[in-house]
């Protein structure tokens, strides 16, 4: 098989490359779906956190009698309760404690659980536990965690060894190339600017939820997590099991987006299933999501230097982001969202400097993105200015300083994987680029960049049975991206079986083999490349069957996309398998991996292995009197590589747009003076309804087949959401004049910049976090 | 939640008077959108919870009832917006219960339920306001008509005396052609809360009814009668000192983080004088031959 | 105190007879007591729509309506969208266009669209969004769900509907500059 002919091959009705109806959309569409929360409990302990209404407190006494006399009550479990030292945990750091350990460090930390019989129960107790604790001064704005003599949010004992350990920054990256001083000498143009970017949060529609519940020699944890296997190692060490004493069932979660990548109340729970030797369960509200997830918040300076005719000479950026009292994986985004922040572009002196700044806030988390929506939000609206000052078309500067196909645009790392200047010329032909739009209404544009996983190894079984029909085990976590049919479709398509006979067993560490994660939009290509493996695998054994039932040679006899071609004729693969299988029956098993292998070298330990390009372009109407923003017209264009199911990629983009027009136009967490979350919840957090789509979005994806994944497929739906807010201010700016530099673009954030002198500069009812 | 009793009267008289006896601790239920969000956060423990829907002297009805239009204390956001005699005659009010959160809410929230919670930002209030409702009040000493502007006092206090609920709204019948509308700000276009509601209606005398909320403790009302206002070829910017003055009475929260003061004054302003417009406009096409 | 209180209600078409606590919620009691799981629970405050059932007929939040307030009345949840095993135009539509993504939102969507259709047949586009702007989709499915409604409704050419009423949405846009005000024309009936 060559390379050509994979290329080449039509789609077929359900597979790769169709758009095949959703795997699991008839649960979906029926209600028979079950999320983590409909899962069987009748005999669960229900379980209530409890916590103070403070960011941060010194606590002095815990009293639980009242609420242990609370009929139903079997656990009130303080940290009293627990080991110590305290137990704690985290991707990046050992820093999260079970409960917290003597203070509490943002609004909402858990400081005690109840288990009860019943929800009502759990709730009374919970509010009948006495807390005699001590505000302490909170820091919850970069100013404030920055300041010389701002309160340490992590003991420095917690920090051995860190230079840093007696400030609030937990780490400083710098990245770059060149010499940007000598550079500077050589720019026509400076334009430097300072982008703020608001505290948001996930809002999966799906709250949290978790159980716990020993579970034969071991234990048993269900969770809406998209990080099984790591989950599993993290318990594993807690209750200090073997991993192969650890189960955790992880059915499809309903909505992530990053927020459920890593372990929150899992270790609680944990604990509390052994103290009780029952199953216990805890579904978060959405308030409480608002306190266990969010996004780190960002100011970056960007200063960047172009020759007359556009061309980039440098880039000089330094990015604080406000990451929360616990590094969770956030450290993690500043590090990959600040490595590319210099953009797609070619640049020949470029300076990062990054801190992950600690806070007495909610631990800031993976998110959509992952730290590059903040980045891309600074340079893309300096990019913009830059045009305006240089008077050069903003898509035409864009183009003047890409790079080609194959060319390397950060050093020792991953080259240009796609051509991204054909992304933004789509875009531009799909808005209308060159006609003006009409008056009143202004025009943007810009690109995201982001790099994909950087290190990956995923492992996937595949089962051909006596049939024919599919048996794929894969241990993503299908949060809503469809990566069960885009694996069910890579296997119908390589062994020849229709969509419907293909299964796909996810969600249990026990049955299906590892997976590191579900995250960078990693899983089309790492574990379908796995599938994809599997299947060949399988495509051998079926053809030394073929070899042997045939008595032809071995080089007479391929295996392809689901036939097995001899020297005169082709076969169903399902033929050679029932005479191959004979009166036993049987099946046929494929293993699969694929890695990304680390490169220690590295600063974020591995080259990208690929990258998610993308271009929107927006035209807006604003009202000038109100501020109201409305985007007439919204076009995404994404390198995917190769659309493995058009329907899902549609989906992806289309979604990741408008979730990113939450964070551009209305969303953003609103914290009181003592750092404590106002608007908590579903009424004062706003969120796009179908009411606040743009009036017209159009998707379109570039295909070249040239991504590392299964038919040339690169990783999708980050992308979209990547450049939505610089494109938006820029048409908000094409439309008035007035760069806005902070999001999101509430109207009355844009009346404000329209109307200054109406606008009293300082305004404490505003107060996002800075 | 909290546990709370539950009763569902099928007689005024008895709601009446577990209304009284327990004062405070009782809250009456009609379609429970805001009542079972408060209790569910606790900022409402009440020891017994009255359903109205039971009551056979209450209904959802909107009648015609002798030189008004009578809205029965169940009559609910969605039957409001649907009503061809709201809609033609009330055109502000229809406007203002579509904006009454998704159709779910609208589905459930009651007119009367909306007056009672007495929320500044009531969306149904400013119209009615505008258009000189009455609220009906049944309690243990009889049945009394108070017009709306003398029934809210502030945020989720009203004038009700212990005991009494309100029965219905009655809304005149128009005298004459009647120009208005019903404007608001929000943070998003899906529903939301109003940072800013605005009614107004202009009648062919002149007289202008501009009624506001959310800008301050309750939604006003303040009549413009010079008939400048109403006055198609009055500039804008005489017109905005008129609005002005109108706009005594809004005095926004500085601690609400749904819009700062500056901002709701601002776009009171702005809604003023485009419901102004609006309002002359409509009243300049019913006119029309 | 006991507030514990009979309950007779049908879902599905099934009669069905419990005790309830008064101060659970139809979304307590349908998911809890009758153990219909497809109704989801997230704000719990009536806006997220998630625990969307209809209610004799209507559409409404479950979290915001009281087991008890259901006595005597027909509820109609998720599960009880297809008839005799088979699917119904809406949830036929939902698959087709590829609607559903996470799917935690997708029950409620379908009964607000079945609600929308069955007062509005023919709904535009326009009427679509306002119908189900009281179901928040964070994979933000909007464009396919909205697609899924029209096609569900029997419109002949989805594509050209929405260039339509494109039109109609921008003038109701610009009304009065802002959507503050729905023109008369717009003010359809639910």
């Amino acid at each position: 098989m060559n390379v050509e002919d994979e290329r080449g091959a039509a789609p077929r009705a359900s597979g790769v490359g169709a758009t095949a109806p959703r795997v699991g959309g008839l649960e979906r569409v029926t209600g028979r779906q079950e999320y983590v929360a409909d899962l069987p409990h009748a005999d669960a302990l229900r379980v209530k956190l409890v916590t103070v209404d403070a960011a941060r407190a010194r606590l002095k006494a815990i009293d639980t009698r009242s609420a242990l006399a609370v009929p139903g009550v079997r656990l009130v479990l303080t940290a009293a309760d627990l080991p110590r030292p305290m137990p704690r945990f985290g991707p990046q750091r050992r820093d999260r404690p079970v409960l917290a350990d003597r203070e509490t460090k943002y609004h909402g930390e858990p400081i005690a659980a109840v288990a009860a019989e019943t929800v009502d129960a759990a709730e009374e107790a919970a509010g009948l536990v006495r807390v005699d604790y001590e505000e302490l001064p909170a820091v919850h704005t970069i100013a404030g965690s920055l300041a010389p003599d701002a309160p340490l949010v992590q003991d420095p004992s917690l920090r051995p060894g860190d230079p840093l350990a007696n400030s609030n920054v937990l780490r400083e990256h710098r990245y770059g190339w060149g010499d940007v001083g000598a550079a500077e000498a050589e720019a026509n143009v400076v334009i430097e600017g300072t982008y703020t970017f608001p505290m948001v949060t996930q809002f999966a529609i799906e709250p949290h939820a978790f159980m716990a519940a020993p579970f034969g020699d071991g234990i048993a944890i269900w969770s809406s997590i998209q990080h099984p296997y790591w989950l599993q190692r993290v318990i594993a060490d807690l209750t200090e099991l073997p991993l192969s004493k650890v189960r955790v069932f992880a059915p499809d979660p309903g909505g992530a987006f990053g927020g459920k990548q890593h372990a929150k109340y899992e270790p609680l729970l944990a604990f509390m299933a052994r103290k009780t030797g029952r199953l216990v369960r805890l579904v978060l509200t959405l308030e409480e999501t608002f306190q266990a997830v969010r996004r780190g918040a960002a100011q970056v300076r960007v200063r960047a230097g172009f020759r007359r005719d556009g061309t980039l000479v440098f880039r000089d950026i330094d990015a604080n982001y406000l990451i929360g009292a616990y590094a969770d994986i956030a450290d993690r985004t500043v590090a990959k969202g600040s490595y590319t922040a210099n953009g797609p572009y070619r640049v020949p002196a470029v300076r990062i400097v990054a801190r992950s700044v600690l806070s007495h806030t909610v631990p800031s988390t993976a998110f959509r993105g992952f730290g590059n929506p903040q980045q891309i939000w600074a340079v893309e609206s300096n990019m913009n200015e830059a045009a305006r000052l240089l008077e050069i078309d903003p898509l035409e500067l864009r183009l003047r300083n890409l790079p080609r196909p194959g060319e390397a645009f950060i050093p020792h790392e991953t080259p240009a994987d796609g051509d991204w200047a054909m992304a933004v010329s789509r875009a531009g032909e799909m808005i209308g680029w060159q006609q003006r739009p009409s008056d009143g209404r202004g025009r943007g544009i810009a690109v995201g960049l982001k790099s994909g996983p950087t290190t990956g190894l995923s492992y996937s079984t595949v089962r051909l049975l006596a049939d024919g029909s599919v048996v794929i085990h894969a241990g993503t976590s299908d949060m809503g991206q469809g990566a069960r049919t885009i694996f069910a479709q890579i296997a119908a398509d390589e062994l020849g079986a229709p969509l419907e006979w293909v299964t796909v067993v996810m969600g249990d560490t026990a049955v299906v083999p590892y997976d590191q994660q579900t995250s960078a939009s990693r899983s089309s290509v790492l574990m379908g490349n796995a599938v994809l493996g599997a299947c060949r695998d399988i495509q051998a054994k079926i053809r030394a069957m073929a070899v042997r039932l045939e008595g032809v040679p071995e080089s007479d006899v391929t295996v392809d996309r689901g036939e097995v071609r001899l020297a005169d004729r082709i076969l169903p693969v399902r033929d050679v398998l029932v005479r191959g299988l004979g009166r036993l029956g049987g099946e046929v098993i494929g293993v699969g991996e694929a890695r990304k292998e680390a490169d220690p070298e590295h600063p974020l330990g591995g080259t990208s292995a690929f990258y998610e390009f993308n271009c929107t372009a927006v035209e807006v109407d604003v009202d000038r009197e109100t501020g109201d923003v409305t985007v007439m017209r919204h076009v995404t264009v994404s390198d995917v590589g190769k659309a493995l199911n058009p329907l899902q990629v549609r989906g992806q983009d289309e979604g990741a747009a408008v979730m990113g027009l939450g964070h551009t136009l209305m969303e953003h967490y609103i914290l009181d003076e003592a750092g404590r979350i106002r608007n908590l919840g579903a009424i004062d957090y706003r969120i796009p309804t179908s009411m606040d789509l743009p009036m017209r979005m159009e998707s379109d994806a570039i295909e070249n087949a040239d991504g590392p994944g299964p038919y040339g497929a690169k990783g999708m739906s980050e992308g979209a959401l990547l450049p939505v807010a610089p494109a938006v201010a820029a048409a908000v700016c094409d439309a008035t004049g007035v760069a806005v530099r902070e999001l999101p673009l509430s109207p009355e954030r844009v009346w404000k910049a329209l109307h200054p002198s109406l606008a009293r500069p300082l305004d404490p009812v505003e107060a996002t976090p800075r | 939640m909290r546990p709370f009793e539950y009763e569902r009267p099928s007689e005024l008289a008895q709601a009446t008077s577990l209304l009284a006896e327990y004062g405070p601790e009782a809250r009456p239920l009609a379609g429970g959108t805001d009542l079972i969000i408060r209790l569910r956060d606790g900022s409402l423990r009440p020891r017994v919870v009255v359903d109205m829907k039971g009551i056979d002297e209450l209904d959802g009805d909107i009648r015609d009832d002798d030189g008004y239009l009578r809205f029965g204390a169940l009559t609910t956001m969605t039957d409001i917006a649907a009503d061809s005699r709201v809609r033609r005659d009330y055109p502000a009010l229809a406007e203002s219960a579509l904006f009454v959160g998704s159709v779910q809410i609208r589905n459930r929230a009651t007119l009367v339920g909306n007056m009672c919670n007495a929320s500044p930002a009531a969306d149904t209030a400013p119209a009615l306001l505008a258009y000189g409702a009455l609220i009906v009040a049944t309690g243990p000493s009889g049945t009394r008509h108070l017009p709306l502007e003398e029934f809210f006092v502030r945020s989720g206090v009203t004038t009700l005396a212990r005991g009494e609920l309100v029965v219905a709204i009655e809304l005149p019948r128009p005298t004459s052609s009647r120009g208005s509308v019903h404007l608001r700000r929000t943070r998003r276009r899906g529903h939301d809360l109003a940072s800013v509601t605005l009614a107004c209606a202009v009648t062919p005398d002149g007289k202008t009814r501009i009624a506001y909320g959310s800008v301050g403790p309750r939604p006003v009302l303040a009549i413009d009668d010079s008939g400048r206002l109403a006055d198609p070829s009055l500039p804008d910017t005489d017109k905005a000192g008129l609005l002005d003055r109108l706009f005594a009475g809004a005095s926004p929260s500085p601690t609400s983080m749904r819009a700062s003061p500056e901002y709701r004054l601002a776009m009171l302003r702005v809604l003023g004088l485009r419901g102004v417009k609006a309002a002359i406009d409509r009243l300049a096409s019913a006119q029309a031959p | 105190m006991t507030n514990r209180r009979p309950l007779e209600l049908t879902v599905n078409g099934r009669s069905r007879s419990i005790e309830v606590l008064a101060h659970h919620t139809l979304l307590d009691v349908l998911r809890e007591d009758l153990g219909l799981t497809g109704t989801k629970e997230c704000c719990l405050v009536g806006e997220c729509g998630a625990c969307t059932v209809l209610l004799d007929g209507h559409s409404v939040d479950s979290c915001l309506v009281l087991g008890v307030e259901a006595d005597g009345a027909s509820v109609t949840t998720v599960e009880g969208l297809a008839v005799d095993g088979r699917l119904s135009p809406v949830q036929r539509s939902f698959l087709e266009t590829g609607a559903a993504q996470c799917g935690f939102c997708i029950p409620g969507q379908l009964v607000s669209a079945h609600a929308l259709l069955t007062d509005a047949p023919h709904p535009t586009r326009a009427q679509v969004e306002e119908g189900l702007a009281g179901n928040l989709c964070r994979c933000a499915g909007y464009e396919q769900i909205i697609e899924a409604v029209l096609m569900a409704a029997d419109a002949a050419d989805a594509d050209a509907i929405a260039d339509d009423d494109l039109a109609a949405r921008s003038a109701r846009l610009r009304a009065l500059g802002d959507r503050a005000a729905t023109p008369d024309a717009e003010l359809a009936p639910q």
